[in-house]
């Protein structure tokens, strides 16, 4: 199932309603849902956030898989290249004072889904992550 | 939808999904905490890590004058998002029973 979306994190709210409409009717876990809903919401605020000078809509593609895996797609055209599954250190260890607000983001998607690709050309960016087990609660 | 009010008996209720769109309004109402507070998540379904940033702004603000935030009757899912990010350890936080 395809759809866009504004590029405005006002859209975040009509895309998480696609989202859940699709994942409740075909009966997908708790477990699964959480960590897809999240990780489509911090892919699309990064998109959202590196690209203010531009309006082209972002493209969502959510697909189920066999043995309920969730795959989701996230098209930016147009948008600055932002490699997602480069190794981007967070010290989740360091003592309050030394903790910035933000930047868990990437490191969230990245802990939370199965898979994870990022592919850019000619001004195109497209996300793939899948989901779809996992022992942790989210 | 989210919504956060201040509960009858000095807590700080959070309801619905903590998401970027709405963090400017949990930001706001969480500015005005003076002081050790509770937030009880009994009701917040989902957070992302742009609410994650306002608690963690907010906590480093109390902890400036010794208090901080506790949180309470945090789900499985956001548990395990407090945890991936490593906020057990800076912060005071309780999973549902």
């Amino acid at each position: 199932m395809k759809r866009n979306f504004r590029r405005h994190l006002e859209a975040l709210s009509p895309l998480y309603e696609f989202a859940e409409e699709m994942l409740e009717a075909h009966d997908v876990a708790e477990g699964v849902r959480f960590p897809v809903h999240l990780a489509m919401e911090e892919l699309f605020v990064n998109m959202v956030k590196y690209n203010p000078d531009i309006s082209t809509d972002i493209q969502v593609d959510i697909t189920l898989q066999a043995n309920q895996l969730v795959r989701v797609s996230l098209v930016d055209d147009g948008g600055v290249e932002f490699d997602v599954t480069a190794a981007r250190p967070v010290n989740i260890d360091a003592p309050l004072e030394d903790r910035i607000p933000g930047g868990l983001g990437i490191h969230l998607i990245q802990n939370l889904v199965d898979t994870l690709d990022y592919e850019y050309q000619d001004g195109r960016g497209e996300v793939i992550f899948t989901k779809g087990s996992g022992t942790d609660n989210v | 939808m989210f919504e956060i009010e201040m509960g009858s008996g000095g807590e700080v209720i959070c309801r619905g999904r903590l998401d970027a769109a709405q963090c400017a309004r949990a930001e706001s109402f969480l500015d005005g905490l003076d002081g050790a507070s509770t937030l009880d998540f009994n009701e917040l379904d989902y957070i992302s890590s742009a609410g994650l940033g306002i608690l963690l702004k907010t906590q480093k603000r109390l902890a400036g004058s010794g208090a901080g935030l506790k949180i309470i009757n945090v789900n499985n899912h956001i548990h395990d998002v407090f945890r991936y990010s490593g906020f057990h350890a800076i912060f005071d936080i309780h999973a549902k029973e």
